[in-house]
């Protein structure tokens, strides 16, 4: 049988899919629900507290004496429109675009990559691969603190690179230019093997018979991976940018301790600025600070609608 | 198929997360702080020192007064930096420490949340104490706690260094004669000063001896004063006297930076004196210049105890016997000795310096000294704090003049100060 | 490209992206004088084991209880989570999609403010202060993610195992346990790898959650060498090196039990 039909049948990997005759029965569709059980549990108890508490700190005039009382008043929108006048909104909407869009775009292209590349089977492919995720085990405090060693202005390592070959000082963390790309070169760093580990899990799950069909077929490796790899991997590719772009509009740590959103507000992100307000100084700030929090869970929102479109569309092919 | 090779690895798991256990759990017993006898109350004590453990001698001192008042202590220790929003936290749902040992500035935004109970209603006495350091706590006329001890900063400088670049430290007594000293050392192929200008409230601590210094006033940033005093940071910057890393440095890596030997002063505090005798160079402390002559009012540094409030007003009796035990002058000493600070008592002080005669400089600086949220400036502090430091670093940076950055940071300021 | 150099660029690869952690090793070993100098020692040529002894005196408790926190997160997270994949994937339930929707979103409220949620909860329930309130905790981290994961892997198993094993008389239990599971090994190994590594690293929950707790993360662990004023930078490295040994450790091992090739063989023309 040839490759391409094989591979279409394979290829519906996270979809769904309905025709008709191949829809569960009633009964089976119910008992779904019971496997379902933990999860709604889960979801009310932990996740809807919070969620209700960061909507209604939007909502509301909190002080730190209604915080600690309890009696805010509600002001409706005030703290949004607050967050929409402010000087730093623009900014912190340009930074996040830019901010989220280049770091998925090379964690992505990167962990494909390193995953295809270390799917071949050589000595040591699979303890090396391990190795990547050694730097999800440092705590984020020590790898931010880490990055901001090897990019401080004088000190750094760098740095010190640089004049080793002649070019001039960077000052990364310190100038308004280059803050956002010194957080967006760490944070792909701490990307990658995220990327990496789940595209790795989905070339294991390519049956090995396509790619013999693919080499007897004589193909190369760069038409293999365009015509079979690639397009069966769409599916996992889907979720992992999308779960990717979730997680980077939430990155904060990262950015908070290497620069602290500065210089001025010029690596500042809708993350790191909803903490600004609502944290950063002396005297916590609750409302505007949640306001853009849940301006982020709206942006992710929209971006979630997108992906189950496209799936439906997948769905209907 | 999976099972026969996924048990061992199961087992070695489970075997793993049992010895884990165990290790936690038999260490558990050492590791809790303060002792645990029947028949005492218990008193919860939070403070802001997550270095020192059940060990060390600020926890005995802490359960050896709680037992003097006849409660057991439970203590933990905090990360400064988080302790505000855990009080607050515990404010609102009526878990409230029965003491708490806070950073100064943050006693007004607890005092105005009505997390803490003043020191009238609990009867305390603080008429010993200097009052330039108990003004951080007052605040509408009335004191919410005491000071345990205080820091501040000054000017380190490496001697060595400034004998080479024939640099007297007596004669930096204004801004001028800094800037003069500065321009010998970068001659002699050091560099000049170091200090921590980050966009924090770190930041602002270091850069308030300056500002003040000037003659300026918190309540207008964009005076002609506070421009120069932003002026001279910048300036600092464009002619290399000092380092660019300034702009991301705390106070930690500033000392770290001065620490290599390469720098003629650095701007620190009372708590480098351990690590200053491990220098490798010869070191000095002079006092931070006004703009004119005279020693700046430098920010003092150093918490405060309080006594959150309780349900059960019955306890307050028992919680002032502590903190009365932990700040009364016998035990003062004893106190700020464990922590390195300096005392808010006059008479401690003298002792200090009697036990520790490098301690004298510090004594001075102290007294000269200035409460943040002094002059009744109380919440409003940290919302002129944050736009002084959005002011400072924009300068430094050179996306901003001085002039203009201060006005945009007093425009903010006064649109949302009370 | 023979396997050889192949094996030598993975070797490169791999030490270009774990240099940072090399120069976290690096500063470990590093005295104070020595930290800020202009140009940076590439190797600690005055090595200073202060910052070892300080974790070796005091750190283990903390490491243990990381390792047992992070192995609970796993197991609560899979219990949890793959049911609802198998769920979502085969037997597709009424209102599954808006499921999924939901929890993409649920995994973008902020930290702090779950933190500060869960301390109202935990509170009342009465279990702050403990590990493994700290494990439920924790693996709120990992279970959206973990079920769009089951989730995405199982709707790839042929419907036809399904069927086959429906004409054999299983039900969906017994199917889920004795079919679908055992193929999901990818996913079981992937999921139980983030879930342990993000509990590993967590600091919010931790610090919220626990900070009065007797036994302690060894990301709270780390604070005694952050002082208000002062932090001992090579301690706080040194830390960090230690507690990622018996993990990596942990990492490489499970790694051997993703495997190559599941459905080889399932699905035939």
């Amino acid at each position: 049988m040839s490759i391409s039909k094989t591979a279409d049948r394979t290829s519906r990997v996270a979809t769904r899919v309905s025709t008709r005759e191949e829809r569960p029965p009633r009964y089976r569709r119910l008992l779904g629900w019971a496997y379902l059980v933990p999860v709604l549990v889960y979801l009310i108890a932990f996740y809807a507290y919070p969620l209700y508490r960061n909507v209604e700190l939007s909502l509301r005039d909190y002080t730190v004496r209604s915080f600690v009382s309890g009696d805010a008043r509600f002001i409706g929108l005030d703290n949004f429109r607050e967050v929409f006048s402010s000087p730093t909104f623009a900014s912190a909407i340009i930074h996040t675009a830019i901010f989220t869009f280049v770091s998925i775009a090379f964690q992505y292209v990167i962990g494909l990559a390193l995953a295809v590349f270390y799917n071949q089977n050589f000595r040591l492919s699979g303890t090396l691969r391990a190795l990547f995720l050694v730097p999800w085990l440092l705590p984020l405090i020590v790898s931010a603190s880490t990055w901001s060693w090897l990019l401080n202005s004088e000190s750094g390592v760098v740095n010190a690179a640089l004049e080793a070959f002649g070019l001039p000082q960077i000052n990364w963390l310190t100038s308004p230019t280059w803050s956002l790309i010194a957080v967006i070169i760490a944070n792909i760093w701490i990307g990658i093997p995220f990327n990496l580990v789940i595209l790795h899990s989905g070339l294991q799950n390519i049956p090995d018979e396509l790619f013999e069909a693919s080499a007897l077929d004589g193909a190369d490796a760069w038409r293999t991976f365009r015509h079979v790899t690639f397009p069966l991997l769409k599916p996992v590719s889907a979720i992992t940018l999308l779960l990717g772009f979730v997680y980077t509009l939430k990155v904060f740590d990262i950015i908070w301790i290497m620069t602290r959103g500065g210089p001025g507000a010029s690596s500042t992100t809708l993350s790191t600025w909803s903490y600004q307000l609502g944290f950063g100084s002396l005297l916590p700030h609750f409302g505007p600070g949640a306001a853009v929090g849940n301006i982020l869970i709206i942006v992710a929102l929209v971006f979630g609608l997108l992906y189950i479109r496209y799936e439906n569309a997948q769905a209907k092919r | 198929m999976l099972n026969s090779r996924l048990r061992p690895l199961g087992l070695a798991l489970a075997g793993l997360a049992l010895a884990g256990t165990v290790a936690g759990c038999s260490n558990a017993k050492e590791s809790s702080d303060g002792g645990s006898s029947s028949g005492d109350q218990q008193f919860t004590f939070w403070d802001p020192y997550p270095q020192f453990d059940g060990s060390s001698d600020w926890v005995k001192l802490v359960s050896s007064c709680g037992k003097d008042a006849g409660a057991t202590i439970k203590r933990t220790g905090y990360d400064t930096s988080d302790l505000a929003n855990k009080a607050l936290l515990a404010g609102q749902q009526g878990s409230s420490p029965d003491i708490i040992v806070i950073d100064n500035p943050v006693i007004s935004t607890l005092a105005d949340a009505g997390v803490l109970t003043s020191a009238d209603e609990l009867k305390l006495d603080t008429s010993a104490f200097a009052e330039n350091i108990t003004a951080a706590g007052v605040v509408d006329g009335k004191t919410y706690g005491v000071p345990i001890g205080a820091n501040t900063l000054a000017l380190y400088y490496n001697a060595d260094l400034l004998k080479k670049a024939g640099v007297d430290p007596a004669s930096v007594t204004s801004w001028e004669t800094l800037n003069v000293a500065l321009a010998k050392v970068k001659a002699a192929r050091g560099k000049g000063i170091t200090f921590s200008g980050i966009g924090t409230e770190e930041g602002s601590f270091q850069f308030l001896p300056w500002f003040w210094g000037s003659g300026a006033d918190l309540k207008d940033l964009a005076s002609a004063d506070g421009v120069s005093a932003v002026n001279l940071w910048a300036d600092w910057l464009k002619k290399g006297y000092a380092p660019n890393s300034v702009i991301n440095n705390t106070q930690t890596t500033a000392w770290q930076e001065f620490a290599t030997g390469k720098f003629g002063f650095v701007e620190n505090g009372t708590w480098q004196m351990g690590n200053a005798a491990k220098l490798g160079f010869k070191y000095g402390v002079i006092s931070i210049p006004g703009k004119d002559g005279g020693a700046a009012p430098a920010p003092t540094g150093g918490e405060f105890v309080s006594a959150p409030v309780q349900k059960d007003a019955g306890r307050y009796a028992t919680t002032t016997k502590i903190i009365d035990c932990l700040t009364n002058p016998g035990n003062l000493l004893k106190t700020d000795t464990t922590l390195s600070y300096i005392a808010p008592i006059a008479d401690v002080q003298q002792q200090q310096v009697t036990q520790n005669p490098k301690l004298a400089p510090w004594v001075k600086a102290v007294g000269d000294a200035k409460g943040r949220t002094s002059d009744n400036l109380g919440t409003n502090y940290p919302i002129i704090s944050e736009q002084m430091w959005g002011a400072f670093q924009n300068a430094m940076s050179g996306s901003a003049s001085a002039e203009s950055a201060m006005k945009t940071a007093q425009e903010a300021a006064a649109s949302k100060v009370k | 490209m023979n396997r050889a150099l192949k094996t030598v660029v993975g070797v490169v690869l791999t030490a270009v992206m774990l240099f940072p952690v090399y120069w976290m090793f690096n500063v470990s070993l590093t005295g104070t004088s020595d930290m800020r100098r202009d140009p940076p020692y590439l190797f600690p040529l005055h090595p200073t084991f202060t910052g070892y002894q300080a974790v070796l005196r005091d750190q283990m408790p903390y490491l243990g209880t990381s390792l047992a926190i992070g192995l609970g997160t796993v197991v609560l997270t899979l219990l949890v989570a793959a049911p609802a994949g198998y769920s979502l994937a085969k037997l597709r339930p009424l209102g599954g999609q808006p499921l999924t929707f939901i929890l993409l979103i649920a995994q973008m409220i902020p930290g702090i403010i779950m933190a500060m949620g869960f301390y109202a909860i935990f509170l009342s329930a009465g279990i702050i202060n403990t590990w493994w309130g700290l494990v439920i905790a924790d693996s709120t981290l990992a279970v959206p993610f973990a079920v769009l994961i089951f989730t995405a892997f199982m709707s790839g198993i042929p419907d036809e195992l399904i069927s086959a094993a429906k004409i054999d008389g299983a039900g969906s239990w017994r199917t889920f346990l004795h079919i679908v599971l055992p193929i999901s090994r990818n996913p079981i190994v992937t999921v139980s790898l983030f879930a342990f590594l993000w509990a590993w690293s967590d600091f919010i929950f931790a610090s919220t959650l626990n900070s009065g707790g007797t036994m302690q993360p060894i990301t709270l662990g780390i604070y005694k060498y952050i002082g208000n004023n002062n932090q001992e930078w090579n301690s706080i490295m040194a830390t960090a090196v230690v507690a990622s040994i018996p993990a990596a450790f942990l990492l490489v091992v499970a790694q051997r039990y993703v495997a190559a090739g599941v459905t080889a063989g399932a699905v035939k023309d």
